[in-house]
C-alpha cells in the first residue's frame, strides 16, 4: 500500500488491458459494419444494372423509371427538408419560450412536453389515418411535412440545452439595443443552438427521408410517392442522408454544456 | 426590483406567442389523432367500408368488446411476451456496450484514436437504415451471427463439452438472431448520445477525482452518471419508445415466423389495421394497451431521473408553512 510506485505500474499495466479490449471491440464493430457497405458499393459502381428474382425464380435486369425516379427525388427532398426544417426550428423556438420567459402555464407546458415526449408513432397513426381520410388529404405532402412542428422529443433535448447554456444577459443586452424578441431568437439564439441542432438535424433527416410507414399509407398516387417507395438506384437512396451527417457532424463540437446542468 | 418586474410582465406575451405554432399543430395532428384512436377503442370500426365508429353499448355490445378480443388473441399475448422480452433482452447488452465503450473512448488517460471514425461507423446503420443496403447488411449481420453460432456448437461438440444440440437451441433461434442485430443496429444511438453527455461534464470534476484518488469504475459511477442525468433521461426515454415500439428487425424475419418468435406488438397493430384486415378498433385497443406499458415505463423512468427527492421534500416543506402562515393569520 505505502509503494506507490507499484501501484502507479499496476495502473499502468491495467491501462493497456483496458486499451487493448477497447481497440479490439469498437475496431471489430467497424468491421462489422462498414466492411460489408464498402463492398456492396464497390459492387454497386462495378455493376451499375441491379437484377432481381421475379416470381418463377429468373434474374432480371431492373429498369428504373427515370422520369418517376427524378419525381420522387422531388418530392422526398420536399419532405424530408422542410419536415426538419420545421422540426429544428419550432423545437427551438418553443425550448427558447420556456427557457426564457415567465408565463403562467409554462410548468404545466413543460411538464406537459415530458410527458408527450414518450408517445411513440404507432399510437396515434389509426386517429391520424382517419384524420387523413375524412379531410381529403390522401396524397398530400404537407400531411408529411406540417406535424413536424409540434415535435416533445426534440423540444425536450433544445430545452435541456437552452437551460444548460443559456443566460438571460444575452437576451437584455439586445433588448437593450432595441432588437425585437423574434431577432433576439433568430439572431442571437439560434446560432447559440447550433450544436444541439446539429444532433437534431441528422436524426430528423434521416427519419424522415427512410420513412416508408406514415406515406405508404398516406400516399397512393405514384406522382406523390416519395424515393422511398419507388424503386430507385440504391447510391441515390443512401447518399443524401450520409452527406447531411457528414455536414452536421462537425458542428456537434465536443465539449458542449449538455447535462452537466440539472434541469 | 417592481420595476424589473414589470419588464419582465411585458415580454411575457411574447412566450404565449412563440409557442402557439407547437400548440395548434400539436392539438391538430397529435392531440386529435390520440382522442380518436382512444375513441376508437370503445367503437365498433371495421372493414374498409364502415359506416364511421359507432360506441360499442349503442349497437348491443359490451364495451370492453375490443380489448376482451385483443386478450384473448393468442398472436397478441405472444407479441406482449415477445415486446417485453426483446425490450430487456436488448437495451441491457446495448446499454452496457455503448456505456462502456463511451466512457472508454473518451477518457483522457487512456487516449484512444480514432474517435470519428468510431462514430461514424456506429451511427452507420442508423444512416442507411430503410434502404435495401441496410437489409444487405442485416443480412450480412444474421448470417455473421449464425456462422459464430455454428462454428462455436460445432468447436463444442468436437471438444465433447458434454453439450447436447438442446443447450443451443436458443442461439439457433430467430429471437436470437433480432436480439443481437437489433443491438449492432441501434446501439449507435445511445452511444452518440451518451458521449455528448459525457464530454459535457467539465474536466476539471474528473481531475479532482482522478487526485483523489478514484478509479474507473468509481469514476464513472459516482461522477459520470450522476452528472449526466438529464441526458441520461433522454437516452433512456428513447430507449423505451424504441424498444417497446420495436418492428424493423424482427420484421425481416416476418415472412418465415409462422410461430410468432418474433411478433411484436407493434407488428400485431401494423397487422390489424393496414395489412389488409382493417380493424381499426382492435387495433387501437391494442394500442392503448402499448401506450399503458410506454406509460409504466416512464413511470419508472421519472422517479429515477427526473424527481429530485430533497427538492420534492423541500417543496412540501415550503407548502407547509404556507399553509401555518395562513392559518395564522385567519386566528389573527
Amino acid at each position: 500500500m505505502s509503494d506507490s510506485t507499484m501501484t502507479n505500474t499496476m495502473l499502468r499495466k491495467n491501462d493497456l488491458k483496458l486499451k487493448i479490449a477497447v481497440y479490439v471491440v469498437s475496431i471489430a464493430i467497424v468491421l462489422l459494419i462498414l466492411l460489408p457497405f464498402v463492398l456492396m458499393m464497390a459492387e454497386n459502381v462495378l455493376h451499375p444494372e441491379t437484377y432481381t428474382m421475379d416470381s418463377t425464380g429468373r434474374l432480371t435486369k431492373i429498369v428504373y423509371n427515370n422520369v418517376s425516379v427524378i419525381n420522387s427525388f422531388k418530392n422526398s427532398m420536399l419532405v424530408t427538408v422542410g419536415a426538419t426544417f420545421l422540426n429544428v426550428y419550432f423545437s427551438s423556438l418553443t425550448a427558447y419560450a420556456i427557457t426564457a420567459y415567465e408565463w403562467k402555464l409554462k410548468t404545466v407546458f413543460s411538464n406537459l412536453i415530458t410527458a408527450f415526449m414518450m408517445l411513440p408513432n404507432t399510437i396515434a397513426l389509426i386517429g391520424f389515418y382517419q384524420l387523413t381520410w375524412k379531410f381529403h388529404l390522401i396524397n398530400n405532402l404537407m400531411m408529411l411535412i406540417l406535424p413536424a412542428v409540434a415535435t416533445p422529443l426534440t423540444v425536450f433535448f433544445m430545452r435541456m440545452y437552452l437551460q444548460a447554456t443559456f443566460s438571460m444577459s444575452i437576451v437584455e443586452s439586445g433588448r437593450l439595443d432595441g432588437a425585437s424578441e423574434f431577432r433576439i431568437f433568430n439572431q442571437i439564439v439560434l446560432p447559440m443552438l447550433k450544436p444541439a441542432m446539429a444532433t437534431q438535424i441528422i436524426f430528423a433527416f434521416v427519419s424522415n427521408w427512410y420513412n416508408t410507414f406514415v406515406p405508404s399509407i398516406i400516399l397512393i398516387d405514384d406522382k406523390a410517392k416519395t424515393l422511398a417507395l419507388t424503386p430507385s438506384p440504391e447510391w441515390l437512396l443512401v447518399l443524401p442522408p450520409i452527406i447531411v451527417y457528414l455536414i452536421c457532424s462537425r458542428f456537434i463540437v465536443e465539449g458542449v454544456a449538455l447535462g452537466s446542468v440539472k434541469t | 426590483m417592481t420595476n424589473r418586474n414589470n419588464i419582465s410582465r411585458h415580454y411575457t406575451k411574447w412566450g404565449y406567442i412563440f409557442v402557439l405554432p407547437f400548440v395548434v399543430i400539436f392539438l391538430a395532428f397529435n392531440f386529435y389523432p390520440l382522442i380518436c384512436t382512444i375513441w376508437y377503442a370503445f367503437c365498433d370500426l371495421r372493414r374498409f367500408d364502415n359506416p364511421g365508429p359507432r360506441f360499442l353499448p349503442t349497437i348491443g355490445e359490451p364495451w370492453y368488446r375490443n380489448f376482451q378480443q385483443v386478450f384473448e388473441a393468442v398472436s397478441f399475448r405472444d407479441a406482449f411476451k415477445n415486446t417485453l422480452m426483446f425490450f430487456f433482452a436488448t437495451t441491457i447488452p446495448e446499454w452496457l456496450l455503448a456505456f462502456w465503450l463511451a466512457a472508454a473512448i473518451t477518457d483522457r488517460r487512456l487516449g484512444i484514436k480514432g474517435k470519428t471514425l468510431y462514430k461514424t461507423a456506429f451511427i452507420f446503420p442508423k444512416l442507411i437504415s430503410g434502404s435495401t443496403l441496410s437489409g444487405l447488411l442485416l443480412e450480412h449481420l444474421v448470417m455473421f451471427t449464425a456462422s459464430t453460432v455454428g462454428f462455436v456448437y460445432v468447436a463444442a461438440m468436437i471438444n465433447g463439452f458434454g453439450f447436447e444440440m438442446q443447450d443451443f437451441k436458443f442461439f439457433f433461434s430467430n429471437r436470437f438472431l433480432v436480439i443481437v442485430v437489433s443491438v449492432i443496429i441501434h446501439f449507435g444511438i445511445t452511444f452518440i448520445y451518451a458521449v455528448a453527455g459525457i464530454t459535457s461534464i467539465p474536466v476539471e470534476v474528473f481531475e479532482a477525482a482522478e487526485i483523489d484518488g478514484a478509479n474507473r469504475p468509481q469514476t464513472f459511477f459516482h461522477i459520470t452518471l450522476p452528472c449526466m442525468k438529464p441526458i441520461m433521461f433522454f437516452i433512456s426515454v428513447v430507449a423505451l419508445v424504441d424498444g417497446l415500439g420495436t418492428s424493423d428487425v424482427p420484421s425481416a424475419f416476418g415472412l418465415f415466423d409462422t410461430l410468432r418468435l418474433c411478433l411484436t406488438m407493434n407488428m400485431y397493430i401494423i397487422n390489424q389495421a393496414y395489412m389488409g384486415s382493417y380493424i381499426y378498433d382492435r387495433a387501437s385497443a391494442a394500442s392503448l394497451i402499448l401506450l399503458g406499458l410506454i406509460g409504466i415505463g416512464a413511470l419508472v423512468i421519472y422517479f429515477v431521473f427526473i424527481r429530485d427527492k430533497d427538492e420534492a421534500k423541500l417543496r412540501k416543506m415550503i407548502r407547509k408553512e404556507k399553509r401555518e402562515a395562513k392559518r395564522l393569520k385567519e386566528t389573527a
